[in-house]
This record gives C-alpha cells, structure tokens and sequence, in this order.
C-alpha cells in the first residue's frame, strides 16, 4: 500500500509485532517520533554501509587488473 | 517503433556476461539498437555479433567523456559493466546481464586463447566490479534498471523475455521474434 504525505511517498511495510514493541522501548526519549521515523533511519544507515562498502571494497589495484583483462579482451584501448 | 526519445537506453553486464545475446533478442523484436560491425566483426567467440559501436572500445570514449549520448537518445546500446562507472548524469533505462561467475572465466579464458594463470584472483576481482557497478546502479536516481540472468533466461525464455518486454514498456515489438532469437546452440560455456 503506497500513500502521499508532505509530497512524498511511503509505503506500509510489516515486522514481528514484539520487535516492534522492543523498538517503541528502545526510542523512549531518543527524539525519535515514531515506529516508522526510527526503522527508516536504520534501514538508510544499512544501505549506506553497504553502498559504502563496495566502493572500497573496489581498490586501484581491482581497477587495474580489470583494465589489464579488458586490453586483452579487446574491450579497451 | 520507438522507445522513449527523453532516455538513454544501454545493454550492460561484465564482458562475456550475455550483453550480446540481449541486444540480439532486442533487435530480432524490432526494439531499436544501434552497433557497428566495421571493427569488430562476429567471429567464432561472438558468431552473431558483438553489437558493440567504436569497435568494444566504447569504454575509452566515456573515460574521456567523448560519447554523444545525445546522438542515441531512444535507442538501445551496449556498454559493459565497467563504463557504466563512468556514465555522465542523464536519463537511464539499463538491462544489466548476470551469468554464471565460472562461465564467464571460462569465456575470457576461450576470448584470449589463453589459460588465466591466476583466475582466483581473476573471479574475486570481476565479482567485486560487478557489486560496485550495480550498487552505483542502484544508487542513481537517473537510472532504472533490470537484472537479467543469462543462464535463467536459456532455461526459462519466455519468462524472462516477458521482463524484458514490460521493462521496456512498449507493445509495439514483436515478443515472439524475441523469444525465438534465442540460440541454445551458442550456450557454449556451460557449467552444472
């Protein structure tokens, strides 16, 4: 189910109703207003981690060995 | 039969992952592509083409940022996983082709006629190229992309085809001529 608030888009997604209640404890008096505003921030942080991950994960010395195969394949100059 | 003329559509993947089986399935259902045979004609590693344009080397273009996309506005390319690294901002529709790891290895070994020495190390570097790529993928707002499986697309034609067929949202091209551009008989690197 996809709703509109303040121009944007959100959708309902579904998690085990006593996680739900360990995570309504544990953003007691952290500034965060809901459910919803803390499970999105930790899901961006995952993502980003991942994202950032992979980019390092990719050295100069990957680059090099894939340009090295690309030349050989014909795929580079 | 057009595409959208306001998108840049490309054909991608890690070399000998399949990109060329797809712009032949995109061709044989009237979806315009655009290649050149001049420099790199078919030969017996790609017997029906490459479907590349500047002979492959359309990677040094877009490293020096001298690729006129605009020129190919609506119109299907194919640019392998690593010049997607360096597409400039625009507007995107990408088929990106995933294929068994050790078939691949295997066709880079058959492409170069030569045993890769050191293909550990040849496979962790390509797996980690190919995660970089689809994370920058995903991570553009100027892209949408579709995730192909070479080896699942053999098994199962119809099936992927068919995703291929919505993702390009048209039904202006002939589904059965796509179905039917495949040739199991080119599945040549098969592994169990």
């Amino acid at each position: 189910m996809t709703e509109e608030k303040d121009g944007k888009k959100y959708t309902t997604i579904s998690i085990p109703t006593p996680l739900a209640d360990k995570i309504k404890k544990r953003i007691e008096g952290t500034g965060f207003t809901s459910l919803s505003s803390y499970v999105t921030y930790v899901l961006r942080e995952v993502i980003s981690g991942m994202e950032e991950d992979s980019e390092e994960a990719f050295s100069k010395e990957d680059e090099e060995k894939v340009k090295d195969r690309l030349r050989a394949l014909g795929y580079l100059d | 039969m057009t595409l959208d003329k306001n998108i840049n559509y490309i054909v991608s993947g890690l070399e000998r992952s399949g990109t060329s089986m797809l712009m032949q399935i995109l061709s044989a259902g009237g979806v315009p592509t655009s290649f050149d045979t001049s420099t790199r004609p078919p030969d017996e590693n790609n017997p029906k083409g490459y479907y590349e344009l500047a002979g492959g080397k359309i990677i040094n273009k877009l490293m020096e940022a001298t690729f006129p996309f605009q020129k190919y506005e609506g119109i299907f390319i194919k640019i392998t996983a690593y010049g997607l690294k360096y597409l400039p901002p625009r507007n995107y529709k990408i088929i990106y082709s995933e294929r068994n790891i050790e078939e691949i290895l295997d066709s880079m070994e058959k492409m170069t006629k030569k045993k890769d020495i050191n293909r550990e190390e040849t496979r962790e570097t390509f797996i980690k190229l190919n995660e970089m790529i689809k994370d920058k993928i995903n991570k553009r707002e100027d892209i949408v992309a579709l995730y192909i499986n070479y080896n699942k697309t053999l098994e199962n034609p119809k099936e992927n085809i068919k995703k291929i067929y919505d993702f390009i949202d048209s039904s202006d091209f002939n589904f059965k001529n796509m179905i039917e551009a495949i040739d199991k008989n080119l599945y040549r690197q098969r592994r169990k």
